[in-house]
């Protein structure tokens, strides 16, 4: 015989104080009764001084006895007295269930998660009942699915509603997270039972996580052959915006050769497909070119069948190519030609003077040496504007001269020398405050840049028809300025199908300044930064967008992360089922009668004792006329001066 | 006062054979059923008397007067029409009781009242508590009982008793001497015995119907006990065990005695009921065994 939940100190304890309170209350229910009579008169010949020692009598020994009865009988109950041997005190078991995405993959008994909640409900009824379990669910992080617990219905319905995952498995969290629990838990400490695939990645796996001496192993893999997509990278062409450079890397996981075609669909129209023979664990680079400014969905599809499904297919979102529309006013447009039509990303129109539209639907205008009755509502280029209309005052006429200084911190002069560059016939300007001056000479500022909503950039001399038409400096200084006015149409664009976990992205030196990691629907993402790139870490399919100030990298979560190698555990690790016949015990529980028992003597001392208390209680209740003697002073006849 | 008829219709069959007497002599008006000492018109011959001018010729005994040629009168018992007073406590203590003495009381005096009016007697109804309450005069025959008997049912037991103030009260109203009945539990700690005593020595013929619950005479409590009086609240803590329960007991017989003597020692007479007897054996046991009723 002996006590589930309590000890014999705890019962004795939790038994003594049950008692003294049953005893004080039944002392104090009896030590005075009040009773209404008809007259006090005749009570006095039997007055006697009180005895204060009666109240520490008892009066009603079975009542007291049959209370410390059920009081004895029902914190027996309470600590669930059961009787036989008492067996193995109750521990407490980690179930780790692998749900990495490679538990996905599908075998003729069903999929390996499948198989390896078949194991988990198994070992579930082969432990203890007293036993309690926490089911941990692991992939790149261990999560608990329940807390300790002995309810083996709830450990069912959490092993039965787990579902892969999108990451590979990190076994050394999960089982690091199970020793970590068992020891604050503080109870006996069970096994670690993991069940699952075992496939890590290939830095986890090499030398392997140190396994715990109390660890059970119970693998489901079964050697499975699988190929599939690992990574795509869309990116446009530096030479040719139009053009996009695909890059599609696949895997072999399996232990034979693979021969597999590679096939890109855009907008439902094949675009491009490869046929390839991959060797076991290597993977292929395959590249593509794509050529549309059109937005769409680009499919890259491996033909053929393999365990898993997942990492065969992906989806991509393409979007519309956007180019710079420059409209250009000039008598002389041979002359900015050159100038706008080295830049690919530029869509240049040119337009007499008279055709002046000041609303006309542009990126950015160009006023070759014209005045404009109304300014552009567009950024703007003015180029030796007449005086009277310059928006730059002009302060004086330079009639020979040389360059001398460009503004290298600023964006519209970054990256531009000259040397010995002479200028003729141009005009000094005069920034006012907020202006930029760009270029100088000895008399002064020759181009002004002017910040705003709307940007302007006022040349106090032709660039074509100056020297400067024969230096590199000219283009690049009018494709600087065309970046500073709209940077969003030089912005770099990539798309990269990734698995979810952690990413690592290299960013370009001209990306440093405000980076913002976010998802699709704007939510941030933390990440940490150094001087090579950014990591951030996400376990959920989806799209991620890292935005730079000079790029925009968007990163489809879409492809499954399939681990590669298959960890072996040592040789003192314990496989199999635990055994039933070690676990099982032999008890009957006294419990439930002895609190039924302990009712039904709490029933038969009220029945017996309490009643007929209740019952005086109410007729006294009942009686409008009692008077409310609580209320009025302790008056006696005695004291009254009555006989 | 409990939802069941007062008396049944059986019982009120078996109280006609009854009615009401009292000893003493009453002056008063023909028309009872009582004899009486004092000379009246009657059937019984009481004693002779010189004839004066003025007296009722139909009276003269002219027997003697053809023997001794002197008119002698013919004198006769009177039976005359006795007004019956009923007093009944109504007051916080008569509510007391495993059986309520105050319900047995009204049934006692329902009784009694279809007992008068049976024998065409007047009975004046006088609930009391600190004073007299408002009465209820039944006369006129058996037909006149269900005003008594919602007279009765209306009735509450509350309040406190002052006997004194009470005879006070009657003997002021009603100055006219005849038969007091009185059903009380005689359980007032100021004492009852002495407007008791007035009341006799006023003339009235005491009949003193005591109704006590056996708890009123041998407590069933033990322990220590807080009592409380039911009609003045006051209250008494003490000790209880068959000693002092053995005491309480004499004190309330010795109470009974004194009652019992008070009423004797004025021609009158004393019924002790327990709340336990029932109803028809009070009538027919106690009460006709002391010549309330006959």
């Amino acid at each position: 015989m002996f006590f589930g939940n309590l000890t014999l100190t705890q019962f004795l304890l939790l038994l003594g104080a049950g008692s003294a309170v049953i005893v004080a209350l039944y002392l104090l229910d009896r030590s005075r009764r009040r009773q209404l009579v008809s007259t006090l008169r005749f009570w006095i010949s039997a007055q006697r001084a009180p005895e204060t020692r009666r109240r520490r009598r008892i009066q009603q020994w079975p009542s007291l006895l049959l209370q410390m009865l059920s009081l004895t009988l029902l914190v027996s109950a309470l600590g669930q007295l059961s009787c036989g041997s008492r067996g193995p005190a109750p521990r407490d078991h980690v179930l780790i269930l692998d749900t990495s995405a490679w538990t996905g993959a599908r075998t003729a008994n069903g999929t390996l998660l499948e198989q390896a909640q078949a194991l988990a409900r198994a070992c579930l009824r082969a432990l203890p009942p007293r036993d309690r379990v926490m089911l941990v669910r692991a992939d790149a992080l261990a999560t608990p699915a329940t807390a300790f617990t002995s309810d083996r219905q709830a450990l069912e319905r959490a092993i039965a509603e787990s579902r892969p995952g999108a990451t590979a498995l990190r076994l050394e969290q999960a089982l690091a997270m199970a020793m970590r629990v068992q020891r604050l838990r503080g109870a006996a400490a069970g096994e670690i039972i993991f069940l699952g695939a075992g496939r890590m990645p290939q830095p986890q796996a090499t030398g392997g996580p140190p396994a715990p001496p109390n660890l059970r192993w119970l693998a489901v893999d079964a050697g499975l052959e699988n190929c599939g997509l690992r990574r795509i990278g869309l990116a446009r062409s530096p030479e040719e915006p139009a053009v996009w450079n695909v890059y599609v890397a696949v895997r072999n996981y399996g232990q034979r050769a693979q021969r597999r075609r590679l096939v890109l669909d855009f907008g439902g129209a094949p675009v491009g497909s490869e046929e390839f023979s991959l060797p076991p664990a290597q993977e292929l680079s395959a590249t593509f070119s794509l050529r549309t400014r059109a937005a769409g969905w680009l499919q890259v599809q491996l033909s053929g069948e393999d365990a898993l499904a997942a990492d065969d297919r992906a989806l991509l979102e393409l979007p519309s190519l956007r180019l710079i529309h420059v409209i250009a006013y000039s008598s002389q447009p041979e002359l900015l030609r050159p100038l706008l039509g080295t830049n690919p990303w530029v869509r240049a129109e040119y337009r007499k003077p008279e055709e002046y539209d000041p609303a006309a639907p542009a990126d950015v205008v160009i006023l070759d040496r014209y005045k404009p009755p109304v300014p552009p509502r567009a950024h703007a280029i003015w180029i030796e504007p007449p005086p009277e209309a310059s928006p730059v005052a002009v302060r004086s006429g330079l009639s020979r001269g040389s360059l001398l200084r460009w503004r290298a911190d600023h964006p519209v002069a970054a990256g531009i020398r000259t040397q010995d560059l002479r200028l003729e016939g141009a005009v000094v300007l005069a920034p006012a405050a907020g202006d930029v001056a760009i270029a100088e000479t000895d008399a002064g500022p020759v181009i002004v840049a002017r910040p705003g909503s709307s940007k302007t950039v006022v040349f106090g001399f032709h660039p074509a028809r100056s020297s400067l038409r024969y230096e590199l400096a000219a283009p690049l200084l009018i494709a600087n300025i065309l970046r500073w006015m709209a940077p969003a149409a030089f912005r770099r664009w990539e798309v990269h199908a990734a698995s979810p976990g952690t990413l690592s992205v290299e960013l370009a030196q001209d990306d440093a300044g405000e980076v913002r990691v976010v998802t699709e629907d704007g939510r941030n993402v933390p990440f940490t930064a150094d001087e090579r790139g950014l990591k951030f870490f996400w376990a959920e399919p989806g799209l991620i967008r890292v935005l730079t100030p000079g790029s925009e990298l968007v990163y489809s979560l879409t492809l499954p992360e399939v681990a590669e190698v298959r960890w072996q555990p040592p040789d003192h690790v314990r496989r199999g089922l635990p055994s039933r016949a070690i676990s099982e015990t032999r008890a009957f529980e006294l419990w439930p009668w002895l609190a039924l028992a302990g009712g039904l003597c709490l029933l038969a001392e009220w029945q017996l004792y309490g009643r007929s208390r209740t019952a005086a209680l109410r007729r006294k209740a009942g009686r409008r006329w009692l008077p409310n003697w609580r209320a009025r002073p302790a008056r006696t006849p005695a004291a009254r001066g009555r006989p | 006062m409990s939802e069941q008829p007062l008396v049944d219709q059986k019982f009120l069959e078996k109280l006609e054979r009854l009615a009401i007497r009292w000893q003493k002599s009453f002056p008063g008006l023909v028309g009872g059923h009582n004899l009486s000492r004092f000379p009246g018109p009657g059937l019984e011959f009481l004693d002779h008397r010189h004839f004066h001018y003025g007296d009722d010729l139909r009276a003269v005994n002219w027997r003697a007067y053809l023997r001794f040629e002197k008119l002698f009168l013919k004198i006769f018992r009177i039976e005359p029409h006795t007004p019956v007073r009923l007093l009944l406590d109504a007051s916080g203590s008569m509510g007391l009781g495993a059986h309520s003495k105050f319900d047995y009381a009204c049934k006692l005096a329902a009784a009694l009242c279809y007992v008068g009016l049976v024998r065409l007697d007047t009975i004046i109804l006088l609930p009391f508590r600190e004073r007299l309450e408002r009465s209820l005069r039944c006369a006129g025959g058996r037909h006149r009982f269900a005003p008594v008997v919602q007279f009765l049912t209306q009735l509450q037991p509350q309040g406190r008793t002052d006997y004194l103030e009470v005879a006070r009260q009657f003997v002021s109203s009603y100055p006219d001497r005849g038969l007091a009945i009185i059903i009380s539990d005689f359980m007032d700690d100021s004492g009852c015995e002495r407007p008791l005593q007035y009341l006799a020595d006023f003339g009235h013929e005491l009949l003193l119907v005591q109704v006590w619950a056996e708890e009123d005479r041998r407590p069933p409590w033990e322990g220590r006990l807080e009592l409380i009086d039911a009609e003045t609240g006051a209250r008494l803590e003490l000790d209880f065990d068959s000693q002092a329960r053995n005491a309480y007991t004499a004190a309330f017989d010795a109470h009974r005695q004194a009652l019992r003597r008070l009423a004797l020692s004025n021609g009158g007479r004393y019924i002790s009921v327990s709340t336990g007897l029932e109803i028809e054996e009070a009538i027919f046991g106690p009460l006709v065994q002391a010549g309330g009723i006959e």
